[in-house]
């Protein structure tokens, strides 16, 4: 009786420590997730510095009317430019 | 419940038959048509759609008296008014049956005027977004007394019993008004409901405009008292943001840039003839009558107080005028005119602290068996709104950034109560942390939209508790102390709180012993002390020859615990006993007047500072609250100084240290600067000293000590916990 009643304390015991060790792994991997979570924003926060200076928010930006089309159009003007660029380049190969 | 409407008209055939037609489609029992000589069709578009007429001579014709007179004609349990030129939408009168059964003491309801397609985007936007004004989340919402008493005739529903206790006032204009005062201070309720909407125009010329804005204001005086302020720089101010307003409005509402331009031009027409004419409409009663009668669109040039509407007078909508009966108590003292005043903040600056106090703070999360002794913490610092020098800041950042470096996941929020760093956006607070303080890699938020929670959230100052106290998801709290803040205010509500602070239960990490056992003996706090550190990179004895006629003092004028006065009261007799000697003020931008002659630095770099600490004879720093860092890094360079006896540098230097200490009298202050100039021993002994106190007084160590106290909260919990 006295031996069976060791064995559950023990094996309480025993499953208590488990449970604790569990509790710190998943405290360890929530400070992890925090640091990572973290570095993230002050990465993102870092990049946006100027914009964040200048009072820009792009997205707000963008929504505006005729801001895509612009977008589009520089877009095309640079894809043109290279196109030239290069035809320029493999004429000069040619010579 | 059976429903009836009145329609006021005059010279209303425009939109009287459409208007008419969806009282019909709506289903009104009974329509009531007043007319006060139409020269239009409108008695006829009347009379075809089986609507009741009653006509009546234009003089007779005044806003309350006429609707009163419509109700007592009408027998409806509820009665709508409606202006000749407001068409109700589908749905509009389900909206008022809905609305009158929201409240059991619900006596009238309005709803929103939204803009016809002609409508100008001016007036669209200010009907647009004044009325989304009424309903946060776009349902109907119960009004009651101290709640908005605007109601508008131009689309309202009252319920009979409520008029006839009520009923309006005998004014010129803004009956509805006055109705929706009386109405709540009697204990009646209203309804804004967003369904009960009509199609309104307002679609005056811009001349039109004003005359009518110079009417509205001048009935505004004469029926509310209410003076409409004016002045140049706020009105070019209003017109600016009124016209941005507009031009955002239309860009959201796809109209195109040819448009946009026009009607920019017209928008600031509109807004800048609109201050100005409010401004004179309810200053009229100080114009000669034909200049008001000029002004006015409905030619009235009478006093306030007579009722004299020409025969025959324009007035759109159906508005003539009245008078209010100002009766026979000229012997009474006068109250002079109101000034209304606009909502100029979205909330109250300690909207946060009155939460606090009524709700408490917001509950801790269970504690976590071991978590004090854990390696790696989650640490929150909330801070106020900062400048470069903050020299709190500096403590703040230099302890934080060192916890940082040690694995910690640490996160900077900033608790802005009265809006100071408003236009300041995080990345650029972030990058501003990192350029006048420490290094700091983690993100930096503004406000709490994205708490995560943490395993501490750290207080730095008394504007910070009552938010910190609110935060969510927290192990525990702590408060690291900088000073005792309340001795910064005189009796006043910024000196209430921050006694406050230290009342609510937060570990407190004191930057002083003294400050610790202050908050342990006065508020009953549980706190720890940490000491503040010295940058040794930076304040040490520099390769520059010590003078030995400079005397250097820190007159920070602008910080009244600095006590400056009586520091310049004692370079004064410093002055007349060594005249010879030179004194240097730094600290200030401006120089101070002084009865004595000294050099001006204004303010100086940390490096600069440590020049003129290795170069100087003798220095002088005061602090009638907490100790400050200067004299340490004084101290650091190798500078005997001098400070106050009695407060708080006992606790960290004792008795007999390596600082001269001084009551606070200029005579002993005086005695002290100049035992160290002419004793050259003294003051030899005295930097030797002070340079060896002061190397263990490291940032490291101050961030261990720091550490301490937020793993002492943490365990704190633990046990509490374990205790219950």
């Amino acid at each position: 009786m006295g031996a069976a009643e060791t064995s559950t304390e023990q094996q309480l015991k025993t499953e208590i420590e488990r449970l604790h060790e569990r509790v710190q792994e998943l405290e360890s991997e929530l400070v992890d997730v925090q640091a990572r979570a973290n570095a993230a924003v002050a990465d993102w926060q870092e990049r946006a510095y100027w914009l964040d200076r200048l009072h820009i928010d792009l997205n707000a930006l963008m929504r505006r009317p005729g801001a895509n089309q612009l977008r589009l159009a520089l877009k095309a003007v640079r894809a043109a430019y290279w196109q030239l660029k290069l035809i320029k380049r493999r004429l000069l190969r040619q010579q | 419940m059976s429903v009836s409407a009145v329609v006021p008209v005059k010279d209303g055939e425009r939109y009287l038959e459409e208007l008419l037609d969806a009282l019909a489609r709506e289903g009104v029992d009974e329509t009531l048509v007043i007319d006060s000589g139409s020269r239009d069709r409108s008695r006829e578009i009347a009379r075809s759609t089986g609507a009741t007429l009653l006509e009546i001579a234009p003089e007779e014709f005044a806003h309350g008296r006429i609707r009163n007179l419509g109700a007592e004609r009408v027998s409806g349990e509820l009665i709508c008014f409606l202006t000749q030129d407001a068409t109700p939408c589908p749905g509009w009168l389900a909206a008022y049956r809905e609305a009158l059964t929201l409240d059991e003491r619900v006596g009238a309801a309005y709803g929103p005027h939204l803009p016809r397609p002609d409508t100008s985007p001016m007036i669209a936007r200010e009907l647009t977004e004044f009325f989304a004004g009424f309903t946060p989340d776009g349902g109907p919402v119960v009004q009651r007394r101290g709640d908005p008493s605007f109601l508008s005739n131009v689309n309202a529903c009252y319920a009979r019993a409520c008029w006839e206790e009520i009923r309006f006032r005998d004014v010129a204009y803004s009956e509805d008004q006055a109705f929706g005062a009386d109405m709540l201070d009697a204990g009646w309720t209203k309804v804004y409901h967003p369904g009960a909407a009509v199609l309104h125009a307002h679609d005056y010329g811009t001349v039109e405009f004003m005359r009518r804005y110079f009417d509205e204001y001048r009935g505004l005086r004469e029926s509310t008292g209410h003076l409409e302020p004016f002045g140049v720089r706020s009105s070019i101010g209003h017109v600016r943001a009124s016209v941005a307003a507009d031009r955002r409005w239309m860009s959201d509402q796809g109209i195109n840039r040819a448009q946009r331009a026009r009607w920019t031009a017209r928008a600031a027409v509109h807004h800048g003839g609109r201050r100005v004419f409010s401004a004179l409409g309810s200053r009229a009663d100080r114009m000669p009558a034909p200049a008001r009668r000029k002004l006015s669109l409905e030619r009235r040039g009478g006093a306030p107080g007579t009722s004299e509407a020409p025969p025959g007078s324009e007035s759109p909508n159906g508005r003539a005028t009245s008078s209010p009966d100002l009766g026979q108590a000229t012997h009474l003292p006068q109250i002079p005119p109101s000034e209304h005043v606009n909502q100029l903040l979205e909330r109250d600056d300690y909207e946060v602290v009155a939460r606090i106090w009524r709700e408490g703070p917001t509950p801790l999360l269970d504690p976590v068996p071991g978590m004090a002794k854990r390696e790696r913490l989650r640490l929150a610092l909330v801070i106020p709104p900062f400048t470069r020098g903050s020299g709190g800041h500096n403590t703040l950042f230099q302890i934080f950034s060192r916890l940082e470096r040690r694995g910690h996941a640490c996160s900077v929020w900033l608790a802005d109560y009265q809006g100071s760093a408003r236009d300041v956006w995080p990345a650029v607070l972030r990058h501003d942390i990192n350029e006048f303080f420490a290094r700091f890699d983690g993100p930096v938020y503004k406000g709490f939209d994205a708490w995560q929670g943490a395993d501490v959230a750290i207080a730095t100052g008394w504007q910070t508790v009552h938010a910190t106290l609110g935060l969510d998801h927290c192990r525990a709290r702590a408060y690291i102390v900088n000073d005792h803040e309340p001795e910064f205010y005189a009796a006043s509500t910024e000196h209430v709180l921050a006694e406050d602070t230290y009342r609510h239960g937060m570990h407190c990490i004191a930057a002083s012993p003294w400050l610790r056992d202050l908050l342990i003996e006065r508020y009953g706090a549980s706190a720890d002390a940490f000491q503040l550190g010295v940058d040794g990179d930076t304040y040490r004895p520099l390769p520059v020859e010590r003078r030995s006629d400079t005397v250097i003092y820190y007159a920070r004028h602008a910080t009244p615990r600095r006590a400056v006065p009586i520091g310049l009261m004692a370079l004064a007799e410093l002055h007349r006993r060594l005249p010879q000697v030179r004194i240097v003020l730094f600290g200030t931008d401006k120089p101070l007047h002084a009865a004595f002659p000294y050099e001006h630095l204004g303010v100086l770099s940390t490096a600069q500072l440590a020049r003129l600490y290795s170069e100087a004879t003798a220095g002088l720093c005061i602090s009638l609250t907490n100790f400050s860092l200067m004299p340490k890094e004084m101290l650091a360079c190798g500078l005997p100084c001098v400070e106050l006896a009695g407060v708080s540098a006992e606790s960290i230097f004792g008795e007999d240290g390596p600082l001269d200490l001084a009551p606070l009298d200029p005579h002993a202050i005086a005695d002290a600067l100049e035992r160290l100039i002419v004793d050259r021993e003294r003051s030899e002994h005295r930097s030797r000293d002070g340079i060896e106190f002061v190397a263990t007084h490291t940032w490291d160590h101050a961030t261990d000590e720091v550490e301490a106290g937020l793993r002492h909260a943490l365990r704190s919990r633990e046990s509490k916990a374990a205790t219950i």
